[in-house]
């Protein structure tokens, strides 16, 4: 599989984890609402989605209730598979929503950690109902029929392999010549020093990661010790020096964020285009670097090659993400997302003020609900399974997570966090390759240590987050006058 | 004891126990326009009493009229609606917000409040929120807290937090303000400021409830006070009357004034 087919799978997971949280920031970020029971509404949404979406009779194995099959209910439109399915999302986010509301009626007065509690608790027994009653939606066994709108038509492309490959290619090229740029904004402020010694540290960093992981997958790794060979004293060598160069560039610079810019788009060059340049080279392979290059381009799908579901899928769930984006955006930029954030700093004011605050908490709650919905939909779509063992309560601590890495209240902070987290919960996948199998389950625990580690730093020295709070401009429109 | 003839807040047999503890145990109490003082030693139940008035607490037992309106048991914010509003004792800035979304939070009936509003933004969401604006920043220069509106209100001073605590209730143009101890911990030339301000306000239309422990505040600022005691209404009246009787002397005062 080549980087490309890995990487559309990891940024569809990003997207639809960020439009989960989204959901969270909305009840966190802006209202203060620890919802620990946030994965509730990802699961209901998944399976309501599906369950409206799904025709009855399709499989012998499930035992739930029979499906609405609204996937086939427009069967006579031109798209209209994806018209019931969408219909299906929102019956979806306002089942999410509903529930939401059931659960914040009673518990929304509570204190805050009282509600954090009993949020968990009701979250655990949804999924449990949902993991043991089968007559509902065929308990542990899961639901196998998930519609996947429009997968039929997929995939798309001309008739000409020259046209396919400048339609979808060009575009592709473009993103990734917009994405340096961007980065190169990013980093312009780093004077040339700190940006050579950030840049050494980087690639000494990536060369002593090359070499520890070649001298693991030697037998050294089964005797249980580090023997002193040529492989690791190199990479040791190049790790003090990774950590010097490093050091020295940190202590020249107030740009932390333009150096980490620079080393991650380094290290991403080296392994998205240098790895397959190197096969180009020396073996002829074009292979990957193609696939890589014209990453939305793929040349395997169909006779002439073109847009392949999964591809497509992603620019789905992207837009859905850019849509939850600008609706919260919209929210929260408004004297209502004022009176919404009042509440996180300290009920009493607004109460006192005259604003219902029980009112916006429950529409706070609704909204964040129905987004982690929709997500819950995406998510089902995007999989073609679902079972209660995906909506664990982790999915929630998480979400936390990735919220509180990129920055509490900052809805671009959410979806860097999402990145941050899922790139080293899943990017970091690829080296399991390089590793004995035996070690598989450590290199998890690894992974999870390595986050754990991250947001005690983040928390520790930059608390509000990598972004910290966004600000805030509500719009007036044409002859607006400006706050400042 | 003068009897005010129309009062605008009227309480009645107004009771409220913490277990086994009276703190408010029938007390009567009817306030008039203008400037009344609410004195009393610490503990006679002042600040219980603005909790049960504004909705904060749910009185045991009695009745709360504003403005010929019932509004006993009323959450706050309904209360705040009905043009009664308070400040706290100690103050209540929002912390991560800047001075200016402090104020701006405070006037009713901002149509885009409404969350549908909000979403769609109708003509009068612009309008509403240019006048919200408007009044945010005049009221700012009107207790000299102008320069610091950007600041995150979290940063500002003791004396600072007092002004635009009332800076904030004052934007909801209510009809009469219980103003929990302004003047504690301000310092003499602030003081004065504030107490400046009401008596402008005061001329404006606001009536103001005022609890405060300087007796010579009180005196100079008050039409009327009100003094409490282990939950009831000691006595009230003309502020030469109430410091001159001797069950306040007793009380509250000492033998010293």
């Amino acid at each position: 599989m080549a980087l490309a087919d890995f990487f559309i799978s990891l940024l569809t997971f990003v997207t639809i984890y960020s439009l989960f949280g989204l959901g969270l920031n909305v009840k966190f970020g802006f209202t203060g609402l620890i919802d620990f029971g946030h994965v509730a509404y990802f699961m209901i949404g998944a399976y309501v989605t599906v369950f409206v979406a799904m025709p009855a009779g399709l499989s012998e194995t499930y035992e739930g209730l029979t499906g609405l099959g609204l996937a086939t209910a427009f069967a006579g439109v031109p798209g209209g598979d994806l018209l019931g399915w969408l219909v299906a999302l929102v019956i979806g986010m306002a089942a999410a929503a509903l529930v939401s509301v059931l659960v914040g009626i009673p518990t929304i007065r509570l204190r805050e950690d009282y509600l954090a509690i009993t949020a968990l608790g009701i979250a655990t027994i949804l999924n449990a109902i949902f993991h043991n009653e089968r007559w509902l939606f065929n308990g542990a066994f899961g639901i196998r029929e998930v519609h996947e709108p429009l997968s039929g038509a997929f995939p798309i492309g001309t008739g000409s392999f020259q046209l396919n490959l400048l339609l979808f290619g060009l575009p592709s090229v473009a993103i990734l010549g917009y994405a340096a740029y961007r980065t190169a904004k990013v980093v312009r402020p780093l004077s040339v020093r700190p940006a050579l010694l950030g840049t050494g540290a980087t690639l000494a960093l990536a060369g002593s990661v090359v070499f520890v992981i070649t001298t693991m997958t030697g037998l050294v790794v089964d005797l249980g010790v580090f023997v002193l060979n040529v492989d690791n004293t190199i990479a040791f060598v190049l790790l003090v020096g990774s950590v010097v160069a490093g050091r020295a560039a940190l202590t020249e610079t107030d740009h932390i964020g333009a150096l980490l810019a620079l080393a991650s788009a380094l290290l991403f060059t080296l392994w998205y285009l240098g790895q397959p340049l190197v096969a180009f080279v020396t073996e002829g392979e074009t292979a990957d670097l193609l696939l890589n290059l014209f990453w939305l381009y793929d040349a395997t799908a169909g006779s002439a090659g073109g847009l392949d579901y999964d591809r497509f899928f992603f620019l789905f769930t992207l837009a859905f993400l850019v849509g939850a984006y600008l609706w919260v955006e919209r929210t929260v930029n408004s004297p209502y997302g004022r009176v919404l954030r009042a509440v996180r700093e300290d009920e009493s004011v607004p109460e006192a003020l005259g604003k219902p605050t029980f009112r916006y908490k429950i529409q706070s709650l609704m909204f964040g609900s129905a987004l982690a919905g929709a997500a819950g939909g995406l998510w089902a779509a995007n999989i073609g399974f679902i079972d209660p063992t995906q909506f664990a309560s982790t999915v929630t601590f998480f979400a936390y997570t990735a919220v509180i890495i990129g920055g509490t209240a900052n809805n671009r902070g959410v979806i860097l966090g999402t990145a941050v987290f899922w790139v080293i919960n899943s990017g970091t996948r690829f080296l399991d390759d390089f590793f004995p199998s035996e070690y598989a389950q450590q290199l998890a625990a690894l992974r999870l240590i390595l986050i754990g580690a991250l947001l005690i730093v983040i928390l520790y020295y930059r608390p509000e987050g990598m972004l910290g709070e966004q600000d805030y401009d509500i719009d007036l429109g044409r002859g607006g006058v400006s706050d400042d | 004891m003068t009897e005010i003839q129309n009062p605008i807040l009227d309480v009645q047999g107004l009771e409220k126990h913490f277990g086994g503890i009276t703190a408010i145990g029938g007390l009567d109490m009817r306030v008039g326009e203008g400037i009344t003082g609410l004195i009393g030693p610490n503990g006679a139940g002042k600040t219980t009493f603005f909790n049960c008035v504004t909705g904060a607490l749910t009185p045991d037992a009695g009745r709360v009229a504003f403005a010929d309106g019932d509004i006993t048991g009323k959450r706050p914010s309904a209360v705040a609606q009905e043009g009664l509003v308070r400040t706290f004792q100690i103050p209540r800035e929002l912390p991560e917000m800047t001075v200016r979304e402090n104020l701006q939070l405070a006037p009713r009936g901002q149509s885009g409040e409404r969350l549908a509003q909000a979403w769609l933004r109708g003509d009068e969401f612009a309008d509403d929120e240019r006048r919200v604006r408007e009044k945010a920043a005049e009221m700012a220069e009107f207790l000299e807290i102008d320069h610091v509106l950007d600041a995150k209100a979290g940063t500002l001073s003791g004396g600072q937090r007092k002004l635009l605590e009332l800076a904030r209730v004052l934007l909801t143009e209510p009809d009469m303000i219980l103003l929990d101890e302004p003047l504690a911990g301000v310092n003499p030339t602030l003081e004065q400021k504030i107490l400046d301000r009401i008596h402008d306000l005061e001329s404006q239309g606001y009536s103001f409830l005022f609890i405060e422990h300087d007796i010579d505040v009180i005196m100079e600022t008050c039409e009327r006070v009100v003094v409490m005691h282990q939950g009831q209404v000691l006595t009230s009246g003309e502020p030469a009357d109430v410091k001159s009787d001797d069950r306040v002397i007793e009380a509250y005062l000492g033998e010293e004034v």
